[in-house]
C-alpha cells in the first residue's frame, strides 16, 4: 500500500512535469513573439537576446499598422472571413439536415460520398484551373474569389459537424412541430436551430478560423493591396531587404489575437463540434 | 387513395432533400468537381498561362516533363520525409500528450488549452515565428546553444541544405500534433477507465498498460487521424512555402511546391496539371486501401 501510495506521487510529479515541458514548447513561440514585438529595433537586431526588455515600445505596431497598411488588411481578412462563415453555416446547415434525416434515399448516400471524397481533395491540386475560373468570372481581385474558395473546401467537415449534431435531435420533435402546424422551414427555424446553437457555434468557428488562416488562395487571387488579406501580406512583408522582425511579430502578433480570443472563450463547443465532425468524416 | 398520398410524400422528401443539398453540391460540383475534370483534361493538353498560341492534344508529353525535370526525384524523396516524418512526429507527441492529459488533476484544463494554441494559429505565422526563433544572426536558440557550448557556432536551420528538411518538419510537428491530441483524448475519455484500472490490478505496469489496454481503443481513431494526416501533409504547399520557398538549392521542395513552380513561375499549366494528376492518382490509391482498411476495422470492432 505504501509503494501504490509512492508510485502515484511519482507519476503525479512525472505527468505534471511532462505537461509543463509541452506547454512550454507549444506557447514559446508566442511569449517571444510578443516580447519581440515590444522590443525598439536595437534590442532586436543584438547577438545576446533576452527575456527582459529594456524600452518597451509600440513603435513596431505603429509601423506595421498604420505605415504598412495592416489596418486595411485586418479589415479585408475580417470581411472575408465573417463572408465565408456565413455562407458556410447556411449552406452546412441544410446539407447536415439533408444528410441526417434523409440518408436513405438513394441522391443523398450519394452526396454523403462525393462531400468525404471532396475533403480528401486538396486546394493545391486544384490551383490553376481554380485561378481560371475566378478569371473567367472576373472576380480575380476582389472578395468574391476568395469567400467561394473559403467557403467551398470547408463545406464538407461543416456538414458533417451539423448532420452528426442533427442525428441526436429526436425525431418526434419535428413530428410534434408539424402536428401543431409547422411546415418545414418553421420547424427548422423555430424547433431545430434554436438547440443547434453549440453546434452552430464551433461550425461556424471551424468556418471562420479556415479563412482567416488560409493563405494560399490569398496570396495567389489577390494582388493588389485593396483586397489583399493578412496572412499574404504578412508573407509579403517579410520579403522587403532586410527583415523587419519586430514589425513582423508585431503583425503576427496581430494575426494570432483574433482566433485565440474567440478560442478561449468558446473551446467547449469548439472542441466537442470539430471532433463529431471529423469522427464521421 | 392511401398509394397516392404515400407517393406525394415520398416525393416531397425527395424534393426537400434535394431541395437542401443543392447548395452544397453547386458549390462542390463547381469548384471542386469541374477544376478536378479540367486538371485531369489539361494533363494531357498543351496549356499555357500566358502563350494562349499553345494547344491541343498533348499525350504524355507533360507527363514526360515532370519526370525529367532534374529535380523530380529528390522532389519525390522530400515530399515522402516531409509526410512520414511529420505524420510520425505528431502521432507520437499527440499519443503521449492526451494519455498524459487523460489523468485526473488540478489544472488539466489549462494545459490543454496550452497544447491546443499552436494548432489555432496561421501557417504562415507559425513559420515566421519559427523563422525569427532560429534565426542564425539574432534568434534566441542559436544564442542558447552557443552560450551552452553545445553548439561551436549559430547554425542556419533554414538556410543550411542539411537542416532545412528537419527544421521545417520540426515546426510542422509544433503545428499539427494539437489535432491528434485532442482526438485522442476525445477518444479515451469515450472508454471506461476500469479497464486500465483493472488490468493495474492484474499487475500490468504502465508501459503494459498503454500498449496492451489502451493503444487499441485508438485502433479506429488512430486510422482516422493518420490518414488525414497523410494527406493534408503530403499535399501542404504553405508551410514550406512561407519557411523556405523550397530551398535552399531546392533541399525541401516537395511535390505541391513544384506545382506552384510550374503553374505561377513557368505557366506551363499542362505540367502542372499532369503532376497534380499523378498526385491526385496516388490519393486515390490510398483512399481505397483506407477505406478497405477502415470497413474490416469496423467489421471486426461489430
Amino acid at each position: 500500500m505504501m509503494l501504490n501510495k509512492r508510485n502515484r506521487r511519482i507519476s503525479k510529479i512525472v505527468t505534471y512535469a511532462l505537461l509543463v515541458i509541452f506547454s512550454l514548447y507549444c506557447i514559446f513561440p508566442f511569449i517571444w513573439m510578443l516580447i519581440s514585438a515590444l522590443k525598439p529595433k536595437t534590442e532586436i537586431r543584438t547577438a545576446t537576446p533576452t527575456f527582459l526588455i529594456q524600452e518597451p515600445t509600440l513603435e513596431n505596431f505603429h509601423r506595421v499598422l498604420v505605415d504598412a497598411g495592416f489596418l486595411r488588411y485586418i479589415k479585408n481578412s475580417l470581411f472575408v472571413s465573417i463572408a465565408a462563415c456565413l455562407l458556410s453555416m447556411v449552406i452546412a446547415v441544410m446539407a447536415g439536415y439533408a444528410l441526417s434525416r434523409y440518408y436513405k434515399l438513394k441522391a443523398v448516400k450519394l452526396s454523403n460520398l462525393a462531400m468525404m471524397l471532396s475533403q480528401m481533395i486538396p486546394g493545391v491540386l486544384l490551383l490553376v484551373p481554380l485561378y481560371l475560373i475566378m478569371q473567367k468570372l472576373n472576380i480575380l481581385e476582389s472578395y468574391k474569389s476568395l469567400i467561394l474558395a473559403y467557403t467551398t473546401f470547408v463545406i464538407p467537415l461543416c456538414t458533417f459537424m451539423m448532420s452528426s449534431f442533427f442525428d441526436t435531435v429526436p425525431l418526434a420533435l419535428e413530428e410534434a412541430a408539424e402536428i401543431d402546424g409547422c411546415n418545414k422551414a418553421q420547424t427548422i427555424f423555430k424547433v431545430i436551430l434554436p438547440l443547434s446553437l453549440p453546434s452552430l457555434v464551433s461550425t461556424g468557428l471551424y468556418a471562420f478560423i479556415n479563412a482567416w488562416n488560409e493563405f494560399m488562395f490569398g496570396y495567389i487571387f489577390i494582388s493588389t493591396d485593396e483586397y489583399r488579406t493578412l496572412t499574404p501580406a504578412i508573407m509579403l512583408f517579410k520579403g522587403v531587404n532586410t527583415v523587419d522582425w519586430g514589425g513582423l511579430m508585431a503583425g503576427s502578433v496581430v494575426a494570432v489575437i483574433p482566433v485565440t480570443l474567440i478560442f478561449l472563450f468558446l473551446q467547449r463547443y469548439f472542441l466537442a463540434g470539430l471532433m463529431s465532425g471529423s469522427v464521421k468524416g | 387513395m392511401k398509394t397516392i398520398k404515400k407517393l406525394t410524400r415520398e416525393q416531397r422528401m425527395k424534393r426537400t432533400a434535394l431541395f437542401m443539398l443543392a447548395p452544397a453540391i453547386v458549390f462542390l460540383a463547381l469548384l471542386i468537381a469541374f477544376p478536378l475534370g479540367k486538371v485531369v483534361h489539361d494533363a494531357f493538353s498543351h496549356v499555357h498561362l500566358i502563350n494562349k498560341s499553345m494547344s491541343g492534344f498533348a499525350g504524355v508529353e507533360n507527363f514526360k516533363t515532370i519526370v525529367s525535370d532534374e529535380h523530380f526525384g529528390q522532389a519525390v524523396k522530400n515530399t515522402i520525409s516531409w509526410t512520414v516524418f511529420s505524420v510520425l512526429g505528431e502521432y507520437v507527441l499527440g499519443m503521449i500528450t492526451a494519455v498524459l492529459l487523460n489523468q485526473k488533476f488540478k489544472g488539466r484544463a489549462i494545459f490543454r488549452t496550452c497544447i491546443f494554441i499552436p494548432w489555432l494559429v496561421p501557417i504562415i505565422v507559425a513559420g515566421m515565428t519559427w523563422d525569427w526563433i532560429l534565426n542564425p544572426e539574432f534568434g534566441i536558440i542559436n544564442y542558447a546553444l552557443t552560450s551552452l557550448n553545445i553548439i561551436d557556432a549559430p547554425i542556419n536551420f533554414l538556410g543550411d541544405s542539411r537542416y532545412a528538411m528537419a527544421t521545417v518538419i520540426f515546426v510542422n510537428i509544433w503545428r499539427s500534433f494539437p489535432y491528434y491530441t485532442i482526438s485522442f483524448l476525445s477518444a479515451l475519455q469515450s472508454v471506461p477507465g476500469e479497464l486500465s484500472e483493472a488490468a493495474a490490478i492484474d499487475g500490468a505496469g504502465i508501459f503494459k498498460r498503454f500498449f496492451c489496454v489502451t493503444l487499441p481503443q485508438l485502433r479506429s481513431v488512430s486510422l482516422v487521424i493518420v490518414f488525414i494526416h497523410i494527406i493534408w501533409t503530403a499535399v501542404n504547399f504553405d508551410f514550406i512555402w512561407v519557411m523556405t520557398e523550397g530551398g535552399p538549392n531546392y533541399a525541401t521542395e516537395t511535390l505541391p511546391i513544384m506545382i506552384y513552380r510550374y503553374s505561377m513561375k513557368k505557366f506551363d499549366v499542362g505540367a502542372a496539371s499532369a503532376l497534380s494528376t499523378m498526385m491526385f492518382t496516388i490519393m486515390v490509391i490510398l483512399f481505397t486501401v483506407y477505406y478497405h482498411k477502415r470497413s474490416k476495422l469496423s467489421d471486426e470492432m461489430a
